[in-house]
C-alpha cells in the first residue's frame, strides 16, 4: 500500500468580501510509495504550494482526501494535529524558518522538546544527524552566524530528528546559490537512499533531477509524470527539461 | 528635497508603523503625565503648607520620577528602533544619504515629542482635576484638597522631555551612522550581546543595594533620615537596574545550562526568548519593580499616618487636657503655689459642668540640651544645631513617684535617670560642680517615640533643679534662660461634646494668664484627621499614578514582545507547536514577569522599613503594628492588582502571537 495517497483533492479559495472563487486545485490524484523521492514541478501559480500545504495539514482541502499510511488526514482531531505534524511529518522550507533566539542545536531539537522527549534521547539522536549533515562544528552558534547553505542543512536536521514518515520540502534550494543547492540535494538524495520518503516541491530542474520521480502539475491537476529508472542525474535532468518544454508549448496551444 | 517632503515621509512612517507607535506614544505620554502630575503636586497648597518636610520629599520624588522616566523612554525607544532597523536600512539601499535618514528621523522625533508632551499636559490637567475630585468625593475629608498647577511646571516638564527625546534622537542617529545598510537589514535578527564585565557589574549592583540598605538600617535619628532617604532611594534604584540586568542574565544562563529544566516546552521557549533580548527584558522588569516599590511605600506610609492619627494624638497630647505652666517669670515659690493650686482648680472646673477628673498627671520639669562627654554633661543650645544634641528633662522625685506610682527615695547626691537608647555605662554624672550617682529609673518615658535622643534625670530636691538651671545659664550665657516649668494633664469622663466644652473653658482660663498655655486633644482631633487625611489623599494619588505606570509598562512590554515573538511562534506552529503549549510558555513567564518584581519590591520595602519608620516619627507615628498591618495589606492588594494586570496583558500577548 502506498505511504501517501491523494485522491480527488480539490481546493477552492473564496475571496473574503465577494463570491469570486479561485480554483487552486481541481482534481489531484497521485500516490507516493514508501522510500520514494518525489518531486512536484510546475510554474508559479500552478497549485504546488497549495498542495503541499494541504498535505502538511497547514491548510484544509475543499474536497477529496489525503491518506497517510491508509488513514485520512481529515480525521485527525484539532488537538492532535500539532502532535501529528511534529511526529509524522518533517518540514524543510524555502526561507529556512529557523529561530534566531535558539542555537543551531536547539533549533534542531525544537520538535523533540515540544514532544517532551527525554534529554538523553534527544542528544543521542542529535549527534549522528549533525555529523551526517556536516554541521557538527556549528551546533552552538546562532542561525544568523552561519551561511544560507548551513541554515538549510540545519532545517533538514530539524526535519529528520523526529524520524518522520515523510519529509515535505517546499523549494528547499530556492534561497541558495548553485553550489549550496548541489550540496543540499546530494544530502537529500543520501537521506532518501537510507529509506526516507521525501516529497519536494520545486522550480528547479537541477533539484528535481535528484529525485526518483517527477510529477508535473498545471492549472490545479497533475498531468504528467516521469520516472528516473536507471538514468543518471544529468540524463534525467535533460528529460525533465524536455518534458517542461513540451508541456509549456502544449499548454500554449491549448489556450 | 525640502522639509515638507521629509515631514510627510515622517508622518507616513509613523502611520505605517502604527503597531509600534501606538504603544510607544501611549507609554511616553503616560510617563510624562506622571512626571507632570508629580511636579504639579509641588505647587499644591497642602504640600506647601502642611509640613516643611513635604516639599522636600516631593521634590525628591519628582527627581526620582524624572530619572525613572528618562530610563523608561530610552527603554521603549530602543524597542522601537530595533524593530525599525530593517526599514531604515532599506532607505540606505534605496539611495538616501545618512543625512537624509537623519532628517526623516528628526521629523519623526519632532512629531512624537510634540504629540506626547502636548498629550501629557492635557491629560495631566484633566486627569489631575478629575482625580482630585473623585478622591475628595470618596474620602470626604473635612476640607477638600484642590488640584493646582502652574505654567512653570508645564514649561519645565516640556523642556525636560524635549531634552530626553533629543537624546533618543541622537542615540538613534548614532545607531545608523555607524552601521552599513546590510547590517541594518539584518539588525532585527541578531540577539543582544551579553554585557561585558557582567560579574563586576553584578558585584557593583550588590554594593549599591547594600549601601542603600545600609543607610536605612543604620539611620540614627529622624531628622537625618529625610536627607539620607533620597540618597538611599537613588542607590537602590541604580542597584536594582544593575542587579536585574546582570543577575537575570546569570540566572537565565544557569537555567539554560540545566538541561532538565531547559528542555521542556514552556521554559524552552520562554528562557530562550528572554535571553534573546536580555537587557530589554531586565530593564522592563526593573522598571516594574521600582514602580511597585514606590506604590507600596507611598500607600502604606500614608495609610499608616492616617490610621495612626489617634495614636499620634495620644503621643502629642498625653492627656485629653494639657496645661503647661511656664516658669520663666515665676519664682520658685510662685511656681509651687500655682502648681498645687491649679490642680485643685481643674477639678473644680470639671465639676462645674458635671464632669469628673478620672486621671491626672502633673510634674515640674526643666528642659535643657547637651551632650554626654564621659560622665560630664556639656550643655549646648537646642535647635537649630548641626548635630542635634541630647534632649534632657530634669524632674522632681516627688512628682516622678506620683506619676509612676512608686515610692523611691534618693539621698542627696543621687539621681534616677532614663535614656531613650537604654542603660548608660556611666556610674555617675557631673553637671557643673554637682555630681550625682546614677540609678536607672525603671519607667518607660516613651523616648523611642521622640524625634531626638532623650534623657530624663530625676533629682530629689527642687533646689537641685534650680541649680542645674543656673549652671546651664552660666555655661551658655547667650542662650535663652532655661526655666522650670510645670505640666498638668488630666482626663475626664463624659461625652465628646462635654469634653470639648471643657476644653473651651480651659482655653479661656489659660488665656487669662501669660504663664499658662492649654491644649485640648479633642480640639486638635478634627484638625489632625483632616491633615492626615491629606496625606492619605496624596498617598492614594501617587499609588494610583504609579499603578497606572505599572499597567502601561507591563502592557508595553507584552505588546512589543508579542510583535517580536509573533514570527517565532508562527514558525514553531509550522513545526508542530500547539496552542496549549503557547499557553504553557506564557505561563512559565509568570515566575519572571509576576513574582520577581513583586518579591524584589517587597524586599526593598522591608529594608526601607527602618528609615521610613524614623521618618514617620516626624509625623508622630510610632506603632509598628499599624505600619506592619498596612504594609502587608498594601503588598497583598498591589500583588492582586498586578496579578490582574499581568493576566490581562498576557492575554493581549497571547492573542498577538497566536
Amino acid at each position: 500500500m502506498a505511504l501517501l495517497e491523494i485522491k480527488n483533492l480539490k481546493k477552492v479559495y473564496t475571496a473574503r468580501f465577494s463570491n469570486q472563487q479561485t480554483e487552486a486545485l481541481s482534481t489531484v490524484n497521485f500516490s507516493v510509495e514508501k522510500g520514494e523521492f518525489v518531486s512536484i514541478m510546475g510554474e508559479s501559480g500552478s497549485g504546488k504550494t497549495t498542495l503541499l500545504n494541504i498535505i502538511s495539514t497547514l491548510d484544509e482541502a475543499t474536497g477529496g482526501e489525503v491518506y497517510l499510511d491508509g488513514k485520512p488526514l481529515s480525521n485527525i482531531k484539532d488537538k492532535e494535529i500539532s502532535a501529528f505534524r511534529r511526529n509524522t511529518l518533517g518540514f524543510v522550507f524555502q526561507d529556512f524558518n529557523l529561530l534566531d533566539n535558539f542555537t543551531i542545536k536547539d533549533n534542531i531539537l525544537l520538535p523533540l522538546v515540544l514532544s517532551k522527549t527525554p534529554v538523553a534521547e534527544m542528544e543521542e539522536r542529535l549527534i549522528p544527524i549533525v555529523r551526517k549533515l556536516g554541521i557538527e562544528a556549528h551546533i552552538n552558534k546562532y542561525p544568523y552566524e552561519v551561511s544560507g547553505g548551513q541554515k538549510q542543512r540545519v532545517a533538514v536536521a530539524r526535519a529528520l530528528i523526529t524520524q518522520p514518515k515523510i519529509i515535505l520540502a517546499d523549494e528547499p534550494t530556492g534561497a541558495l546559490d548553485s553550489k549550496a543547492s548541489q550540496n543540499l540535494m546530494e544530502i537529500l538524495k543520501g537521506i532518501n537512499e537510507t529509506g526516507q520518503t521525501i516529497l519536494m516541491v520545486t522550480h528547479s530542474t537541477r533539484a528535481a533531477s535528484f529525485s526518483s520521480r517527477v510529477l508535473f502539475i498545471r492549472d490545479g491537476s497533475v498531468y504528467h509524470e516521469i520516472y528516473r529508472g536507471e538514468q543518471t542525474s544529468d540524463e534525467f535532468m535533460e528529460r525533465i527539461s524536455q518534458s517542461l518544454t513540451v508541456l509549456s508549448s502544449r499548454g500554449g496551444k491549448d489556450e | 528635497m525640502n522639509n515638507r517632503f521629509f515631514t510627510s515621509l515622517a508622518v507616513r512612517n509613523i502611520k505605517s508603523n502604527q503597531q509600534l507607535y501606538v504603544p510607544y506614544l501611549l507609554s511616553s505620554t503616560a510617563i510624562i503625565t506622571m512626571f507632570y502630575l508629580m511636579s504639579s503636586l509641588l505647587t499644591n497648597k497642602f504640600v506647601q503648607e502642611r509640613s516643611s518636610v513635604l516639599p522636600t520629599l516631593f521634590a525628591m520624588g519628582t527627581i526620582v520620577i524624572g530619572i525613572f522616566s528618562f530610563i523608561f523612554i530610552l527603554y521603549i525607544n530602543s524597542f522601537l528602533i530595533k524593530r525599525r532597523k530593517k526599514e531604515i536600512g532599506l532607505y540606505g539601499i534605496l539611495g538616501l544619504e545618512k543625512k537624509h535618514v537623519a532628517k526623516i528621523l528628526f521629523f519623526e522625533t519632532l512629531i512624537t515629542t510634540f504629540v506626547s508632551i502636548a498629550g501629557a499636559l492635557i491629560v495631566g490637567q484633566v486627569f489631575g482635576r478629575l482625580f482630585f475630585m473623585l478622591l475628595n468625593y470618596l474620602l470626604r475629608l473635612p476640607t477638600d484638597i484642590n488640584y493646582s498647577t502652574s505654567p512653570m511646571t508645564a514649561l519645565i516638564t516640556a523642556g525636560l522631555f524635549a531634552g530626553v527625546f533629543a537624546i533618543t534622537y541622537l542615540y538613534n542617529v548614532s545607531q545608523f551612522t555607524f552601521a552599513n545598510p546590510i547590517k541594518l537589514l539584518k539588525g532585527k535578527k541578531e540577539g543582544e550581546k551579553e554585557p561585558k564585565g557582567s560579574i563586576l557589574l553584578f558585584i557593583l549592583s550588590l554594593v549599591l543595594l547594600g549601601w542603600g540598605y545600609g543607610i536605612s538600617l543604620t539611620i540614627a535619628d529622624p531628622l537625618s533620615a529625610i536627607s539620607k532617604f533620597f540618597l538611599a532611594v537613588l542607590l537602590v534604584i541604580m542597584g536594582t537596574y544593575l542587579l536585574f540586568i546582570t543577575g537575570s542574565i546569570y540566572i537565565l544562563k544557569a537555567l539554560k545550562k540545566n538541561k532538565r529544566i531547559y528542555y521542556r516546552p514552556g521554559p524552552f521557549i520562554s528562557i530562550s526568548g528572554m535571553l534573546y533580548r536580555m537587557k530589554q527584558n531586565a530593564v522592563g522588569l526593573a522598571n516594574i519593580c521600582i514602580l511597585a516599590s514606590m506604590v507600596i511605600i507611598a500607600v502604606s506610609t500614608t495609610v499608616t499616618i492616617f490610621v495612626g492619627t489617634e495614636e499620634t494624638l495620644e503621643n502629642r497630647f498625653p492627656k485629653e487636657n494639657n496645661m503647661t505652666l511656664n516658669g520663666t517669670d515665676l519664682s520658685q515659690e510662685e511656681l509651687n503655689t500655682q502648681f498645687v493650686g491649679l490642680q485643685g482648680k481643674f477639678h473644680e472646673e470639671a465639676q462645674k459642668i458635671e464632669l469628673k477628673v478620672t486621671d491626672m498627671e502633673s510634674y515640674r520639669y526643666l528642659t535643657v540640651f547637651g551632650n554626654l562627654e564621659g560622665n560630664r554633661l556639656v550643655f549646648e543650645e537646642g535647635f537649630p544645631a548641626a548635630n542635634v544634641p541630647l534632649y534632657i528633662q530634669v524632674l522632681l522625685l516627688e512628682d516622678f513617684n506620683e506619676m509612676a506610682g512608686k515610692q523611691i527615695e534618693l539621698s542627696n547626691g543621687e539621681a534616677l535617670y532614663y535614656h531613650s537608647k537604654g542603660a548608660l555605662n556611666q556610674q555617675n554624672i557631673v553637671i557643673g560642680d554637682q555630681e550625682f550617682k546614677l540609678k536607672e529609673a525603671d519607667y518607660d518615658f516613651g523616648g523611642e517615640a521622640a524625634i531626638v535622643t532623650t534623657m530624663v534625670l530625676i533629682v530629689p530636691e527642687l533646689s537641685q533643679i534650680e541649680m542645674i538651671s543656673e549652671i546651664y545659664q552660666q555655661e551658655l550665657p547667650q542662650a535663652n534662660p532655661a526655666s522650670i516649668d510645670a505640666f498638668i494633664g488630666w482626663n475626664t469622663d463624659g461625652t465628646n461634646a462635654q469634653k470639648k466644652a471643657l476644653g473651651k473653658q480651659m482655653k479661656q482660663l489659660s488665656s487669662a494668664s501669660e504663664s499658662l498655655s492649654f491644649e485640648s486633644r479633642e480640639a486638635f482631633r478634627e484638625e489632625w484627621y483632616s491633615m492626615n487625611g491629606g496625606f492619605l489623599f496624596l498617598g492614594i494619588f501617587l499609588g494610583l499614578l504609579f499603578t497606572i505606570g505599572t499597567v502601561l509598562i507591563t502592557y508595553f512590554k507584552q505588546v512589543s514582545e508579542g510583535f517580536d515573538d509573533r514570527e517565532k511562534f508562527q514558525i514553531m506552529q509550522k513545526v508542530g507547536l500547539d496552542k496549549d503549549m503557547i499557553h504553557e510558555s506564557t505561563r512559565s513567564q509568570i515566575v519572571w514577569m509576576f513574582l520577581l518584581p513583586i518579591v524584589t519590591a517587597t524586599i526593598h520595602v522591608i529594608f526601607a522599613y527602618p528609615i521610613v519608620r524614623k521618618m514617620l516619627t516626624v509625623f508622630g507615628v510610632t506603632s509598628e503594628i499599624t505600619w506592619l498591618l498596612s504594609f502587608t495589606g498594601v503588598v497583598i492588594a498591589f500583588g492582586a492588582i498586578y496579578w490582574m494586570i499581568y493576566r490581562i496583558t498576557s492575554r493581549v500577548y497571547y492573542s498577538i502571537v497566536k
